[in-house]
């Protein structure tokens, strides 16, 4: 993949290189995070479930992979 | 019963005392602690975290809690649920939680049910109150919750933990999300999940200050936020969220079904 192709982004505080132009779905692909009780932030912004796949990943995007917690 | 300012309520002077240190605030001061009195508080689950929270909204001064569980203490509940002690197991967590909070307050007026929420979806127990507590252990419920909250636009203030991690939020009806518009997704069923003590006591402790905060009509509460904390690395972070325009649940209340 040449350089052009990809961005850096930051995926849960990490320094990541994803290919450029990669959606939310492609990034839960890549990082099997495919559980399905999964929040995304993207930029500090909850991204709706039904959008992960039409929410492209920008250059410079802080993505955090949360997992919600229903223990009481 | 929703606070509405036009009931009149008095404060004794053993009750002025007890409160000082809340009434010397201008945030709150009597009129403040007088709506306290006037609130009822719901909250559902008497486990780590609904042991933390009643036992903070009554010493607040809130006028009336309601609390429920439908379980008996047991002996793994008590590294965390410190409303329970050792001679307290076997017995029901409603009953063992009323016994204390009656202790810790005589002025507020407490009311115990042991059993469950879904029974109770329709009654004036929840129905009635000015604000929802969230202290269950299970996604299924809080839907329940969810549903009487945006049914009867009573707040709903959603916290749970895992570990040593936990979450925040307030839905407000009609204003901010709605807990499915957050959390839309079935999960499977974990078995029994490890928690800290002090993971429930640092989310119980926010959700009562969201609860004194919209009962006093203070800004700055957590609606439109969700607020996250990490034991493991002590930090608390924050998720903008906002209604779910294909929330199949808020979107009927919008639509007024």
């Amino acid at each position: 993949m040449a350089a052009r192709d990809k961005i850096e982004v930051v995926i849960n505080g990490v320094r990541e290189v994803v290919p450029k132009d990669i959606t939310i779905a492609g990034l839960i692909e890549i990082y099997n995070e495919r559980d399905g009780g999964l929040i995304v932030e993207q930029n500090n912004r909850y991204v709706f479930p039904q959008r992960y796949g039409s929410t492209i990943v920008k250059q410079g995007d802080r993505i955090e992979f949360i997992n919600p917690d229903f223990g009481g | 019963m929703k606070y509405t300012g036009q009931r009149e309520i008095s404060l004794s002077e053993e009750e002025l005392r007890r409160y000082n240190r809340q009434i010397i605030m201008p945030l709150i001061g009597i009129e403040g602690q007088k709506r306290l009195k006037d609130a009822c508080v719901f909250v559902a689950g008497l486990g780590g975290l609904g042991s933390i929270s009643s036992m903070y909204l009554v010493a607040a001064g809130i006028g009336s809690l309601r609390i429920i569980d439908r379980d008996v203490v047991d002996t793994t509940n008590l590294n965390r649920q410190v409303i329970h002690w050792t001679d307290d197991m076997g017995k029901e967590k409603s009953v063992s939680a009323l016994e204390k909070l009656k202790r810790l307050n005589p002025y507020c007026n407490i009311e115990a049910i042991t059993g469950s929420i879904d029974d109770l979806e329709s009654s004036a127990f929840i129905a009635d109150a000015s604000i929802i507590v969230d202290a269950t252990d299970n996604l299924e419920t809080r839907r329940v919750l969810n549903r009487v909250s945006l049914e009867k636009s009573i707040p709903f203030i959603y916290g749970g933990v895992d570990g040593f991690s936990g979450m925040v939020t307030t839905f407000v009806p009609h204003e901010t999300p709605c807990f499915d518009c957050l959390f839309p997704f079935d999960i499977k069923k974990k078995g029994a999940i490890g928690v800290v003590g002090p993971t429930p006591g640092i989310i119980a402790s926010i959700q009562v200050m969201e609860a004194i905060k919209l009962i006093l009509g203070i800004e700055g509460t957590l609606k439109g936020r969700l607020l996250y904390f990490s034991g493991i690395d002590m930090l608390f972070r924050e998720v903008k969220v906002e209604k779910n325009p294909e929330c199949p649940v808020c979107s009927r209340y919008r639509a007024g079904l």
